[in-house]
């Protein structure tokens, strides 16, 4: 697997590169601002851009900016955002152009690099991926009314599997079901939280991550 | 105490306040029963003049010529007796008055010329006095409204215009021999002046007054029309009535210099002299009738300002003496700035900086001095000139008032000011620490755990299971120490609040939060920085005392409209003891409003 890494730091840049390569992964260039980083995709089109959220110039969401113009350009070119933000805002942002093939990590989970090798793999099949932290904060959320109090263990298990971008194949296997009872699971869900019209597997990423938010 | 020629009159009021207002101290006791004479002496040289043309001037006088001419030339002379009379009496300088109503006199002084078989010496006295009426009405017109021409330029042509009529007159009145004149028409018999005839020379002073005349005459009309351009809104507007009429008369003393010197033998039955003739005393009406209309103009202002000591009440609001003496002057573009000498600046009523006032074209600039001190500097049309002593005990105590006021509402502004600054300095710092977590602790902490990582890997492959245990460890601590570190940043200033603005910030407050929080959040646009953040503490800090009040919930809404951010939050927890001091800080920086009730904060942030 191809992947160009942009970030401004050169430690935290080095220490991923490392991580990376470690990993058996091929990382193809480096960049240390958005310029570069469209100007590295450009010529080494990799499978996956992995990009720090913040770069200069004004180091608050350039990374982000660089992420959806990649997307918009290059549909075959996956990116990965990693950020050190909890912040639903950002993911939502990431998500709500192209919501396949894009993905939304916290910073440190990359020294568990298993996780972001896994990761890049399932942008490269063109799904959604979104931190645990960030889901299980939107679930976790305190409401008055809760509305996933009608949801059993199981169907919350997979809401926050949905949710975090897995497709019904890959929560099946995480869950050790079929893909039938996942599919029946994840319907269920959506018709208790009222998202009936059930959006496709990419949508989908995005419907629920909104309605946990609201 | 005064000194007009720079358009600004400083005046110096000695202790003890008010002194001598009302009296006009320039008008002698004699000099109003002498003015109110000349009323039946202008009357009788009037009628003289009209009996002259109607019969013995019937030829050698335009007034002879026509009804019409007639008529004129008695409304005209008269109309600037009445207007210099009304002039003189009502206002307090210069000389203005008195010279129209001189003017108004000799206007009628061409009729005494040609007053056939008339006495000889009324009629020299005519053809000298005749030259004069240019040089009177031009000073009058120069000299409106000051009462003495403004600026060194219209001194020195006033001075050169009335030395040259002086010059003209005498060489006449010497040298010329009305029997040999061959341009002779309406004396050609009397000059009891007559010292030695000498034609040649009185020819060329007759000419080199043709061209002084035409050259004085347009350098009159463009001066007035230049004044006219010069001056913006009231200021235009009370000299129109004079400079119009100004220009009207100037272009018809051109016109007549020019015409005799391409006719030497003037003839009142030319129609081109006609009507250089009419419009000569047209003009002149129009401008008597401005003449008389500014005075009595003057009078409505001076009752006006006189007046206003009723109209200030016990406690008026800052600005009431500016908005009452622009009503009494009729000039809403009146300011009055009051100088503050702590900090040596001027301020207007509300205490706010405002520049010195500079003195316009056609407007004047009074400074009310007391004691040595500067109180008040006014900025008004010329239209009463020495403003200053209109003023009453009334005016002179309201604006050392509003001057005291000013100088409080100055000072509270920058009290204001400077606690503005306090806490966006505060909120800057905040921000700093925030971003300097960011870019060195929590990215070394991040390298670090990648460099763990690194070791973890190689002493897994190693199958060195201690050190595997000890890294495992020590990656933990990592972790939970970036987990941290990254709340504590959080906790410090939220970067969203930056980046996405107040409604993302508060959707990850509400994230966290340790009870529900409902969120009605409308805010569109931006608004400013500092009230975004101001805002989003007081939210947090409100949330946090609801949790600690055992409220079961907390609604929040958000609204940015017509420049004002506002945003309430409503729990329905114990009613609270707090009176949340330091959220009431921050707000009152900003010059905003908090309310706090028992179970309800309300914060209202304008953010123009």
């Amino acid at each position: 697997m191809r992947v160009v890494v942009a970030d401004d730091v050169m430690l935290t840049r080095e220490g991923i590169v490392r991580l990376l390569r470690d990993a058996g992964v091929d990382v193809v260039a480096q960049a240390d601002d958005a310029e570069a980083l469209l100007r590295e995709v450009r010529k080494e089109r990799p499978d996956v851009a992995v990009v720090d959220i913040k770069m200069p110039p004004t180091h608050t969401d350039e990374g982000l900016i660089a992420a959806r113009t990649i997307r918009a350009d290059h549909p075959e070119i996956g990116v990965l955002v990693l950020s050190q933000y909890v912040e639903p805002s950002y993911a939502l942002r990431l998500i709500e152009d192209h919501p396949e093939r894009v993905g939304y990590l916290l910073k440190d989970r990359v020294f568990d690099i298993a996780t972001v090798v896994d990761a890049l793999r399932r942008i490269v099949d063109g799904e959604t991926v979104i931190d645990p932290t960030i889901v299980a904060r939107l679930l976790g959320r305190r409401r008055r009314t809760d509305p996933l109090a009608g949801l059993t263990e199981r169907e919350r298990e997979v809401l926050a599997l949905v949710a975090e971008g897995f497709s019904n194949r890959a929560i099946a296997a995480r869950l050790f079901v079929t893909e039938r009872t996942v599919e029946a699971h994840v319907t269920q869900i959506l018709l208790k939280l009222g998202l009936a019209g059930s959006p496709d597997q990419h949508r989908r990423v995005l419907a629920v991550l909104t309605f946990l938010r609201a | 105490m005064a000194s007009t020629n720079t358009g600004i009159t400083v005046v110096d009021t000695p202790a003890g306040g008010c002194h001598n207002h009302g009296v006009p101290r320039v008008v002698a006791s004699w000099a109003r029963p002498a003015r109110l004479a000349v009323a039946p002496i202008g009357l009788a040289v009037a009628v003289n003049a009209f009996l002259i043309a109607a019969g013995p001037g019937m030829f050698t006088t335009y007034a002879g010529r026509s009804g019409l001419a007639a008529g004129l030339m008695v409304a005209a002379g008269l109309a600037l007796v009445l207007a210099g009379l009304l002039a003189s009496l009502t206002s307090r300088t210069g000389p203005a008055g008195d010279l129209a109503v001189l003017a108004g006199i000799i206007w009628f002084a061409p009729v005494w010329v040609g007053w056939e078989l008339g006495p000889p010496l009324v009629r020299s006295v005519g053809m000298i006095a005749a030259g004069f009426t240019f040089p009177l009405i031009l000073y009058v017109v120069l000299a409106f409204p000051g009462g003495r021409p403004p600026t060194t330029g219209t001194r020195a042509l006033a001075w050169a215009v009335c030395l040259e009529a002086v010059l003209v007159a005498l060489g006449l009145a010497l040298f010329r021999d009305p029997y040999l004149d061959p341009a002779c028409w309406a004396n050609c018999t009397d000059n009891v002046f007559l010292v030695r005839s000498l034609p040649a020379l009185v020819r060329a002073v007759s000419a080199t007054d043709r061209w002084f005349t035409v050259t004085a005459a347009t350098t009159l009309l463009a001066v007035s029309a230049w004044r006219l351009l010069a001056r913006r809104g009231r200021a235009r507007v009370l000299l129109a009535p004079i400079a119009l009429p100004a220009i009207v008369f100037a272009a018809a003393v051109g016109a007549h210099a020019i015409a005799l010197a391409l006719i030497p033998l003037e003839d009142p039955a030319n129609p081109a002299f006609q009507v250089i003739f009419e419009l000569q005393n047209a003009a002149v009406i129009l401008l008597a009738a401005g003449l008389a209309t500014d005075a009595v103009m003057t009078v409505v202002h001076r009752r006006g300002v006189a007046r206003i000591v009723a109209s200030l009440g016990e406690a008026p609001a800052p600005g009431s003496v500016e908005s009452a003496l622009a009503r009494a002057l009729g000039d809403p573009e009146l300011r009055v700035a009051y100088w503050l000498p702590d900090v040596q600046r001027y301020v207007d009523a509300q205490g706010r900086p405002v520049d010195e006032p500079a003195a316009a074209p056609g407007r004047l600039i009074t400074v009310l001095m007391q004691q040595d001190r500067r109180v008040a500097v006014v900025s008004h049309v010329a239209s009463l000139p020495e403003l200053e002593r209109e003023f009453g005990a009334a005016i002179r105590l309201g604006l050392e008032n509003e001057r005291l006021q000013a100088e409080i509402l100055f000072q509270l502004g920058e009290v204001r000011a400077s606690r503005a600054r306090i806490v966006q300095t505060g909120d800057a710092e905040r921000r700093r620490l925030e971003r300097n977590l960011h870019d060195s602790a929590q990215q070394r902490l991040l390298a670090l755990s990648y460099d763990i990582r690194l070791a973890h890997a190689s002493a897994a492959a190693e199958s060195d299971d201690q050190a595997r245990l000890l890294l495992e460890q020590a990656l933990a601590d990592v972790q939970a120490g970036l987990g941290e570190l990254r709340e504590l940043a959080h906790g410090i200033y939220p970067a969203i609040l930056t980046e996405a603005g107040l409604g993302p910030a508060l959707a990850t407050l509400a994230d966290s939060a340790a009870i529900p929080v409902e969120l009605d959040d409308t805010v569109q646009d931006r608004p400013p920085e500092a009230a975004e953040t101001a805002a989003y503490l007081t939210v947090a800090e409100a949330i946090e005392d609801a949790a600690g009040r055992d409220a079961g919930y907390a609604a929040v809404t958000a609204a940015y409209r017509d420049g004002c951010l506002t945003v309430t939050v409503e729990d329905d927890g114990r009613s609270r003891t707090s009176s949340m001091t330091a959220i009431a800080d921050r707000i009152g920086a900003l010059g905003g409003i908090l309310t706090v009730e028992p179970t309800r904060l309300g914060v209202e942030i304008p953010c123009g």
